[in-house]
């Protein structure tokens, strides 16, 4: 059920209605509310992996309150270690089984060894990688006495099972169960500050990402990549941007349902196109998860590493950053994908760039100082190219797509009027974001004291969207 | 060695690495009160540290610190 969808609005203002008016601020019934929506939004996705998700909430929830009771250091790390490695057990299982299956019988095969091989029929649960990290971060923050362990199952399964999240996150931590704790009441400036968030996410969807997939999708599709070398660069540029948009979009949605009800979601986008290095990219962009791997992986192997210096350090952003590849699945072009990106964190660690957190210097017209342009267009192009290794089914397609662009002549345009429309619509967006980047989300009005101005800037965005959507997409990051 | 004695000498080792003269440490510090600590310095700042007192921390001691107070009891404890 996308959050663009009719279905998913009636359940909203179903839960709403059910969650302020008839629950009220009692706490327990508020949570009931949000863990029916849950498992409701889940089940209707598919049936018949509700029982994992409850038998794995139900599993984890008792595992913390063991940690919780025991005082034994040797058991506690016990108990964490079969939490990591139940969770991750899942992920390879349901993501990644097939994949080592079909490699090791290709690298035999290289080898000159034939192995008869049989893939198993796998379907994953959608959200896994979300909710799984979730379950994670939980026993491991009680082994490392960050959280205490729970008692309130329904606290518990409501945080796992947030119905906004649930699919496609953000990662919470959980911390979020705090706020799970307390009732809540109906606070409006939230609820309209979240209406906001999540109307500003649904233009960067339907009006923005959605029109460009069209443009995308038609280059991808071909066996060879024919395009004059221009057209497929703007291709590509145009496909950052529909990344950035269609998830961005998403998650401003997610954070604004989350609001709505009273509940801060972890941020998951802090304006990643502006970055003046890829270092910085990083902490700009998914970040509830590369704060995760940072904290649970990329932290305890730099610790690990912390004698080697530099090398540990790169050490540990590379594995972290293959990692943040490979958690989106089973192909090769992640690992790479993730690979590149870790490479290019080298000549930024050795040059001490990396530790450096410096804001944007703007000049005339808030527009950023000529370095920092630079910067950031050098940074966004370098992101491009590692999503095109993304987008590619095989790295040898990602290859053949960038040779393309040279061979097939970098000026080369011949551009179509649905180009132009995402490229004027992209402009318009990143003008605004711009403009609001020290804000939460794009449509945060707090300066606009005149209700008119509001009311005619709400309209004209649901307008905009109405004209320019297209049949509904589902979010790139749902299957992952 | 008295917990004033290591706060004062780790508070050095804050100014040194991070750059900053202006630090000024107390037990209840934690890395959002020093914009240049991130999980990227604080393990330049273990490692100085450690070199400092002639000390190995264990993985879990680094990873469960929530604040300066921990490391320093953590310091005194060894």
């Amino acid at each position: 059920m996308s959050f663009c969808s009719i279905s998913f609005l009636l359940l909203f203002v179903t839960v709403f209605a059910l969650y302020y008016f008839v629950a009220g601020g009692r706490r327990q019934w508020q949570n009931i509310v949000l863990l029916a929506a849950g498992y409701f939004l889940y089940g209707y996705a598919d049936l018949k992996f509700l029982p994992l998700l409850f038998g794995i909430t139900v599993v984890y929830f008792f595992l913390g309150k063991w940690m919780g009771k025991t005082a034994n250091e040797r058991t506690s790390r016990l108990l964490n270690v079969a939490g990591v490695v139940l969770g991750v057990g899942l992920l390879v299982y349901f993501k990644y089984l097939n994949f080592f299956i079909v490699s090791f019988a290709q690298l035999f095969g290289s080898m000159g060894l034939q192995v008869n091989v049989h893939t198993l029929n796998i379907i994953m649960p959608l959200g896994i990688s979300f909710f799984v990290f979730r379950l994670i971060s939980y026993v491991v923050d009680i082994h490392l006495q960050k959280t205490e362990a729970t008692d309130d199952f329904l606290a518990f399964a409501t945080y796992v099972s947030f119905f906004p999240c649930i699919m496609a996150g953000p990662i919470d931590r959980p911390g979020f169960m705090k706020q799970l704790q307390k009732g809540r009441d109906f606070d409006y400036d939230k609820v309209v500050d979240g209406c906001r968030q999540f109307l500003w996410g649904m233009l960067k969807k339907v009006a923005v990402a959605d029109n460009i997939a069209g443009c995308v999708n038609n280059v991808w599709v071909n066996d060879t990549f024919h395009e004059p070398g221009g057209y497929l660069l703007v291709t590509a540029l145009l496909y950052s941007f529909q990344m950035y948009m269609d998830f961005s979009g998403y998650s401003d949605m997610a954070i604004g349902v989350g609001k709505t009800l009273g509940l801060k979601v972890a941020k998951n986008f802090n304006y990643p196109f502006f970055a003046v290095n890829v270092a910085d990219y990083w902490r700009r962009w998914h970040m509830s998860l590369t704060s995760w791997l940072t904290d649970y992986v990329f932290m305890p192997l730099n610790v690990k590493f912390r004698n080697m210096g530099q090398a540990g350090m790169i050490l540990a952003i590379v594995i972290n950053l293959v990692l943040v590849g490979m958690w989106h699945g089973d192909n090769w072009t992640y690992a790479v994908f993730g690979l590149y990106h870790g490479l290019l964190f080298i000549p930024l660690i050795l040059s001490g760039a990396f530790f450096k957190k410096g804001k944007i210097k703007t000049g005339h017209l808030g527009l950023p100082c000529l370095k920092d342009a630079g910067r950031i267009l050098l940074t966004f192009l370098l992101v491009t190219i590692g999503l095109v290794i993304f987008r590619a089914d095989s790295v040898g397609r990602a290859f053949e797509y960038l040779a393309s662009i040279f061979t097939n002549g970098v000026f080369s345009f011949s551009l179509e009027p649905k180009h132009w429309q995402c490229i004027l619509c992209i402009f318009a967006v990143m003008c605004v974001e711009w403009k609001q980047r020290n804000r939460d989300h794009g449509l945060e009005l707090s300066g606009i004291r005149s209700n008119v101005l509001k009311y005619a800037i709400y309209l004209a965005i649901v307008g905009f969207v109405l004209v320019t959507s297209t049949d509904a997409s589902s979010f790139i990051y749902a299957q992952f | 060695m008295e917990k004033n004695q290591i706060m004062a000498e780790v508070q050095e080792i804050f100014r040194d690495v991070l750059d900053n003269e202006d630090i000024v440490l107390s037990n209840e510090t934690v890395a959002d009160d020093i914009e240049e600590w991130d999980s990227l310095t604080h393990i330049q700042l273990v490692v100085a540290v450690e070199k400092h007192f002639k000390i190995k921390f264990t993985s879990k001691e680094i990873l469960m610190w929530k604040n300066v107070g921990e490391m320093i009891d953590c310091i005194a404890a060894k």
